[in-house]
């Protein structure tokens, strides 16, 4: 890993050079402005169909990654290893709501408990009657402990049935993705 | 039978609005690591929470 830090007397024009290894960490008084390099970002959908039962908080498994830059992406929880601030984007694509009457929220988990929430109903809008939403957030993270994980929740008001986020190969329609913002 | 249907079955007065996150008191919980639903907030102001047994003895 590299170091740049602004207190260090230098010689104008001094080409610094890292050990070629790592990201390039910049400083201002001992304080990290700034990393460059393979940073944390990753994007995962759902490749297959997940049934959510009614009225059960439940975690969207994420079956298929398209990148993982920093492998900080698994069992569908992001654990990212660098301090700082990451803008954090979830989709569900509900499915299969022809004739009923839902409410349905999806969530930011962070370390295992909510941390940002949209909730919307759906009404069936006849044999079509697909509907998304999405949530977005910039989270702190520590670079150590805390993880990241998407969760969703249904409420069947005319059934008390169940409602099916839409997976496919494509990966077009549920998906969830993080990627550093701000190195803290 | 559900953990929902269970409690339900338990406390009938209960209503969808007591398991709305956000706004009930209950949550039912599922981490999708195969374990199934569990409950993980019960903050209930008069009904207790259902024991392991009480949720074991209701037939499915």
């Amino acid at each position: 890993m590299a170091l740049i830090n602004t207190t260090t007397t230098g010689v104008l024009g001094t080409t610094l050079y890292g050990d070629g290894s790592g990201n390039l960490t910049v400083q201002k008084d001992g304080v990290t402005q700034g990393i460059y390099g393979n940073i944390p970002a990753f994007s995962a959908y759902k490749s297959a169909n997940q049934t959510l039962a009614y009225n059960s908080v439940t975690k969207v498994t994420l079956g298929t990654e398209e990148y993982d830059t920093n492998n900080n992406f698994a069992s569908s929880t992001f654990t990212p290893t660098i301090a700082g601030y990451y803008q954090i984007s979830g989709s569900l694509y509900w499915t299969g709501i022809s004739g009923r009457n839902y409410a349905v929220i999806c969530y930011i988990y962070k370390n295992g408990a909510i941390y940002k929430r949209n909730a919307i109903s759906i009404t069936s809008l006849g044999s079509a009657g697909d509907w998304s939403n999405e949530i977005n957030s910039l989270v702190y993270c520590n670079g150590t402990t805390d993880y990241i994980e998407f969760y969703a929740y249904e409420v069947d008001y005319s059934s008390s049935g169940t409602i099916t986020i839409n997976g496919a190969s494509s990966g077009q329609y549920s998906s969830f993705s993080g990627i550093l913002i701000k190195a803290a | 039978m559900t953990l929902y249907e269970k409690i339900i079955s338990i406390y009938p007065a209960l209503t969808i609005d007591d398991f709305f996150p956000g706004k009930g008191t209950i949550i039912i919980q599922n981490d999708s690591d195969g374990k199934g639903d569990y409950i993980s907030k019960w903050e209930h102001p008069t009904l207790a929470q259902p024991t392991k047994e009480q949720l074991d003895g209701i037939s499915s």
